[in-house]
């Protein structure tokens, strides 16, 4: 067999197990790229409100019980801590709710996780570690073999020694640029 | 083919289930054998600076952007201890705040001046949104911390 046809059997192969990789890949990099301006994981709800009253001389688990109805959250306690005399907070499943005894202020943190994304971002920064480091590893790997082999799938005008070249010039250029700029 | 990639599923979900039922594990495997209470640290902070040591908690907050610390409430009333790991090695999801920790780190004297905190104050307002006035730093501080090596989280 030509090796060019071997290298293009190759790169299909390899192109198609890589697909899921690389979408999943490519996504989360837009959502952790801009990081700074939003959370790629979370969604933190932050709401506040006044209660009328708390029970006067009862013990932390009745104002739990008290402030639990009072925000309508049935989920399970997982714990409570104080941070200081005079506040309280409750932990719940996707909530935490900050209560402060002379202010009578509600303060309630939910969070909820962006189906998918943070899957995808869990994978792309390999928060599983174990095994998961070795297929990205593989995957890495793989891209590799992909960008060097594509280079030669195809010969003539179109090929890497002709208009082929100047693109994987460019490719190389603009990140070049970039280091040249902040670094320099 | 199809029975190739039936069998690669079940493998990781196979894993995954082995994997949840231990608590979950970040970092570094736990070496030590005795804890340290957190009021123990704070009672006699130089006979602990620059040791690793472990600690069991509360998480009572978790850092919103990066998971890349945890505040771990004491065994003394209204104290906490702010454990720190290295953005991307150790990633602490949000879920886990109000939760059972135990973990080792090594612990960790900061000092900082009036300018060191003012900068700090003003990075941490923009990062989440909320006001800070300069005037109300007036002197400098020493804090610790434990640098984060490894943690379960139950």
């Amino acid at each position: 067999m030509h090796w060019r046809k071997l290298l293009r059997i190759l790169h299909r192969d390899f192109g198609y197990v890589a697909a899921g990789l690389t979408i999943i890949y490519a996504i989360s990099g837009i959502a952790v790229n801009h990081i700074q301006d939003w959370n790629p994981n979370y969604k933190i709800e932050k709401t506040f409100l006044i209660l009328d009253s708390l029970p006067k001389n009862a013990t932390q688990e009745e104002i739990t019980k008290f402030v639990l109805k009072a925000v309508g959250e049935t989920r399970e306690v997982k714990n409570t801590y104080r941070s200081s005399p005079d506040e309280l907070e409750i932990f719940v499943e996707g909530n935490s709710i900050l209560v402060n005894y002379l202010t009578k202020e509600v303060k309630q943190e939910k969070v909820n996780s962006r189906f998918f994304l943070k899957e995808t971002n869990d994978l792309h920064l390999n928060k599983p570690k174990g095994i998961w480091t070795y297929v990205a590893d593989i995957f890495a790997v793989a891209l590799l073999f992909l960008a060097i082999s594509g280079l030669f799938l195809i010969k003539g005008k179109n090929g890497i020694k002709g208009r082929g070249l100047w693109l994987t010039l460019i490719g190389l250029v603009i990140p070049l640029s970039f280091w040249l700029y902040y670094y320099l | 083919m199809k029975k190739l990639v039936l069998f690669l599923f079940l493998s990781v979900l196979l894993t995954s289930t082995t994997y949840s039922q231990e608590g979950v594990k970040y970092g570094k495997k736990l070496t030590l054998k005795e804890k340290t209470s957190i009021s123990e640290l704070y009672k006699n902070p130089k006979k602990y600076v620059g040791k690793t040591v472990q600690v069991e908690g509360l998480i009572i907050k978790v850092c919103e952007k990066r998971g890349c610390w945890i505040d771990i409430a004491s065994d003394k009333e209204f104290e906490k201890i702010r454990l720190k790991v290295e953005d991307g090695v150790i990633v602490f999801p949000l879920e886990e705040k109000g939760k059972k920790i135990i973990a080792e780190g090594v612990f960790e004297e900061l000092i900082y001046t009036k300018e060191d905190l003012i900068e700090q104050g003003e990075h941490q307002a923009k990062e989440y949104g909320t006001k800070f006035d300069p005037k109300t730093i007036t002197k400098g501080k020493t804090e610790y911390r434990l640098k984060g090596l490894g943690a379960i989280v139950k």
